[in-house]
């Protein structure tokens, strides 16, 4: 039934970084952090497969301190002996090195901030059996994308006697389905259980929506309309403040997007909630230091600014309080709290204007002014008096962060959507957002 | 080291065609801001891919352990996995697709890992920081350095046998202005990633620029807005980088073209049909596929599948002639293509890619182009950059501008933008400057692919005038 995983275990990982702790002097300290996966990811398109491939991949990055000084190495992690070997080595290299290197001022030391183990290991059909009931009940569909499961670690040691266990066994079919017009819907079925019953009604959805798409579509003029942005559009949105949107560090070194929020010269609307909240269960509370973040903090509330995401090093060197971010100060589990507007009403109160289930490949272009643009895609319709006319020829939007949560939020609706994240530059990601769609009074169209 | 054909021949497995491609990257870095160093940091990272074709399905195995019985456990999941995909195969491969090569390659640095003092590198920064340290208002200054080794070696059943030792490098510089007039960023080097050493640290550039970058972010807070019209757009080379990246380099790609890419990156506005009829830009522009560029950032002896690395002409006089895939994609569209099949490293299978993608100059002197407009912006630096699934509509903000006016360089405008359609873009193109405006460039972060992967590119451009384009500014 279920593909048996033995690589990487915590009794393994613990001793091997035990060897590597023992050695250090008294002046010495090390923070060791792993990341691992074993993953079957196979690339579709036009439900057949194109690429198939099986990944076993782990590093350690390790972070030495002597003294008040500092650097950091990253190390392949095979779970074999010739492991401690490596490191061993890269330790007297490191330990020659750091000798001519400046003191840290902001150095932050490791500290012992306790010992967790959460694995979320529910037995899954084998990939073979999962692959094979995608790309069966799907043949008659032209479907691209992607179908990865397998194991994902993070776990995090230190000298001062913390260590952290995460890991997680799951799947996703991150795809989209296509008409003979090229015109598409996406979907996405994910989990850690298997449920071959909610696959199909999942595809079989994905197809009524692309039925809608068979109508000509409309070349939709440049301006302000009315939109609907469906839950999958906003976590677009909501990704782009993880770029220097929520990050104290950038925000004090100028390079911040919600500035004027900040500064309090600007406020987003009541109705408009943020929150990093662990509870969602997707992704770790503690971060490569070992910090334990809250369970659940505010980082918006009621349109105003109540807490930047923000690191220990951040903290050390602008003397504000840390919250336990990560370095990179990026949401890792937003949640945006939803509102009053059913599922039902959400066409009668769109009326005319635009229904947009996507958004894609968005920037800020002026981060003074949270300006950001990007695309329409996927299934985008254009809607008269409540009701879907056709879809619309994809267009490009610019438009302020603070008219999007701020002026022009008329609501947000009753449900939420969890959407993981499905990334997997070198690795695969953890994480996710939980999101509501949004209907908004204008939203500005350029091209 | 390994001895990698000791290892395929060590395998028992069964399959028409074996291929064993091993990638050791050796990288570090050092980053620096406002005189305080922010870290020095060292990776390594070592893994084998083994390819296994059975009746034309290829499946791939990935595995960081050069052990025997790991290596051998890994292959038998690749045959496993070939055996069950073949049922859905989308196309069968034969070994045509995977021609035997034999060779070596080189970079041309002559300084690489076993030249780094960190304590050398990190004086540098601080030295590049503190030059910077011009005004108050600029309340971030920062400089990074990496140097990264990257030593392939692929061999196969074929007889196939090729070692690729690759050095990059750069240097990099931002400058962050500050007051309450807004803030403005100038950086220096993004762009310019190349296949050297640290033979190409030249201290006194590095510091002409970091003074010249404190000195533009600090001009720009004092700027007017640019202004919103349609104008001629006189590009630099480190913008045209961009726009040749996204709206040349990325709709050519043949697996774009097929649909590979459609739930991902996307599809491209170009179709099959479009290779020898498609007059993508005016007849000035001259695109050039070229790996064997001495130096550059993205050039190589081979792709990742054995085809060898040649000079092919994208698009001639204006004229779309071929595409950027390589021998699998050329089969399933029979087009002709190049040899771009590259993996991000060892953990993830070939697909095409973009190498070294260049504008070849024309010849238009930079007073030139100047002369001949009368009212319009010269853009420099990325700042910003969008484009849509079929790379048609994008949108392109820039760090530093300057209005032209009546062939002369006047007002420096802050928060520059364009945008624009890419093939009416291109064919808006009037002049092409000369080889004295001509730069070589190259990015590390072109991002791709399902599993994703980000890879190294290259480009090359002189400046470039587009007549009627839409500028605007920043603001609400």
């Amino acid at each position: 039934m279920s593909t048996q995983y033995s690589k990487y275990d915590s009794v393994a990982f613990e001793n091997f970084s035990k060897k590597i702790l023992n050695e250090l002097t008294q002046d010495e300290s090390l923070t060791m952090t792993l990341s691992a996966e074993e993953t079957l990811f196979s690339r579709i398109s036009k439900a057949r497969v194109r690429q198939i491939t099986n990944v076993a991949q782990a590093s350690i990055d390790y972070v030495y301190i002597k003294g008040n000084k500092t650097l950091s190495f990253t190390l392949p992690y095979k779970a074999f002996e010739e492991d401690v070997d490596l490191a061993l080595k890269k330790l007297k290299i490191s330990r020659e090195w750091i000798e001519k290197l400046p003191d840290d001022p902001y150095l932050v030391r490791p500290a012992f901030y306790g010992i967790t183990k959460e694995e979320n290991l529910n037995a899954l059909p084998s990939n073979d059996e999962m692959l094979s009931g995608v790309l069966d009940y799907a043949s008659h569909v032209d479907l691209a994308g992607m179908f990865a499961s397998g194991d994902i670690v993070r776990a995090t040691i230190n000298s001062a006697g913390q260590f952290h266990w995460f890991k997680t066994r799951n799947f996703y079919l991150d795809y989209s389905l296509y008409n003979n017009k090229q015109k598409a819907v996406k979907s996405l079925f994910a989990g850690s259980t298997w449920d071959a019953l909610a696959l199909r009604e999942n595809i079989k959805d994905s197809e009524l929506k692309l039925s809608l798409m068979d109508r000509d579509s409309k070349i939709i003029e440049r301006g302000s309309y009315r939109v609907f942005l469906a839950p999958s559009a906003v976590a677009e949105l909501l990704g782009t403040l993880s770029w220097g949107g929520v990050s104290m560090g950038d925000h004090q070194r100028g390079n911040g997007s919600l500035k004027s929020l900040w500064e309090k010269t600007k406020h987003l609307s009541p109705k408009f909630n943020l929150t990093e909240d662990f509870s969602l269960g997707m992704s770790p509370r503690f971060n490569d230091r070992g910090e334990v973040a809250a369970s659940s903090m505010p980082i918006i509330e009621n349109g105003l600014l109540k807490n930047f995401l923000t690191s220990t090093r951040t903290s050390n060197e602008y003397k504000v309080e840390t919250n336990f971010a990560t370095d990179w100060e990026g949401m890792r589990s937003p949640v945006i709290k939803s509102g009053s507007l059913a599922r039902e009403n959400i066409l009668k109160e769109l009326g005319t204007g635009l229904y947009l289930s996507d958004l894609h490949y968005l920037n800020w272009s002026d981060r003074e002014t949270a300006r950001l643009t990007g695309m329409t895609r996927y299934a985008c319709f254009w809607v008269e008096k409540g009701e879907i006319i056709c879809p619309i020829q994809d267009l490009r939007f610019d438009e302020s962060f603070y008219s999007i949560f701020g002026d022009a939020l008329v609501d947000l609706t009753n449900y939420s959507e969890i959407i993981p994240n499905t990334g997997s530059y070198s690795q695969r990601d953890v994480g996710g957002s939980k999101v509501p769609g949004i209907l908004l009074s204008e939203f500005k169209f350029t091209l | 080291m390994v001895n990698l054909k000791n290892l395929l021949n060590s395998l028992n497995t069964e399959a028409d065609y074996i291929s064993l491609r091993s990638v050791h990257h050796h990288s570090v870095s050092v980053g620096v801001r406002n005189e305080i160093l922010e870290g020095v940091s060292s990776s390594e990272d070592n893994g084998l891919m083994i390819e296994v074709m059975i009746d034309g399905q290829i499946a791939y195995g990935a595995t960081n352990s050069f052990e025997l019985s790991e290596v051998k456990r890994c292959a038998e999941v690749a045959r496993q996995s070939a055996l069950m995909a073949k049922r859905f195969g989308l196309f069968p491969l034969t070994h045509q697709e995977r021609p035997k090569v034999i060779g070596e390659y080189k970079s041309p640095a002559s300084r690489g890992m076993d030249h780094f003092k960190p304590s050398e590198i990190t004086d540098l920064l601080i030295s590049l920081t503190g030059q910077m340290k011009i005004h108050d208002h600029i309340i971030s200054r920062t400089a990074n350095f990496s140097l990264i080794e990257t030593h392939s070696h692929y061999v196969a059943s074929n007889g196939s046998d090729v070692h690729q030792k690759i050095i990059r490098s750069t240097i990099s510089l931002s400058a962050t202005a500050a007051s309450d007039k807004g803030t403005q960023r100038r950086t220096f080097g993004d762009e310019q990633s190349a296949q050297s050493g640290l033979e190409r640290i030249d201290r006194a550039v590095l510091l002409k620029a970091s003074q010249k970058i404190a000195d533009e972010a600090l001009a720009l807070l004092e700027a007017p807005e640019c202004p919103t019209e349609t104008m001629d757009l006189l590009l630099a080379p480190d913008q045209m980088f961009l726009q040749i990246h996204e709206s040349i380099g990325h709709p050519l790609e043949l697996d774009r073209i097929l649909g590979d890419e459609r739930n991902y990156a996307g599809w491209s506005f170009v179709k099959p049909s479009d290779f020898g009829t498609l007059h993508y830009g005016s007849k000035l522009m001259n695109v050039t596929f070229d790996p064997t560029v001495v130096g550059q950032n993205a050039s190589y002896f081979a792709d990742d599948i054995g085809a060898i690395a040649t000079r092919e002409y994208l698009i001639k006089d204006g004229l779309l002639e071929r595409g950027l895939g390589s021998l699998e994609s050329q089969k399933r569209l029979n087009l002709p293509g190049v040899s771009s099949q590259r993996a991000t490293s060892w953990n993830r299978p070939p697909i095409d890619r973009m190498a070294n993608v260049n504008l070849e100059p024309g010849h238009s002197t930079m007073a030139e182009m100047l002369s001949t407009i009368e009212r319009g912006v010269f853009m420099q630096t990325t700042r910003s950059w969008s484009i849509d699934d079929y790379r048609n509509k994008f949108q392109f903000g820039c760090e530093h501008a300057q209005l032209i006016e009546n062939g002369k360089l006047t007002t420096i405008v802050k928060n520059p933008n364009y945008r624009g359609i890419t093939a009416p873009f291109w064919n808006q193109l009037k002049m092409v400057g000369d080889k004295s405006t001509y730069q070589i460039g190259g990015l590390t972060n072109c991002g791709k692919g399902e599993p994703n992967q980000v890879i190294h590119v290259g480009h090359a451009s002189p400046a470039c005038l587009f007549s009627k384009i839409e500028v605007f500014g920043g603001g609400k």
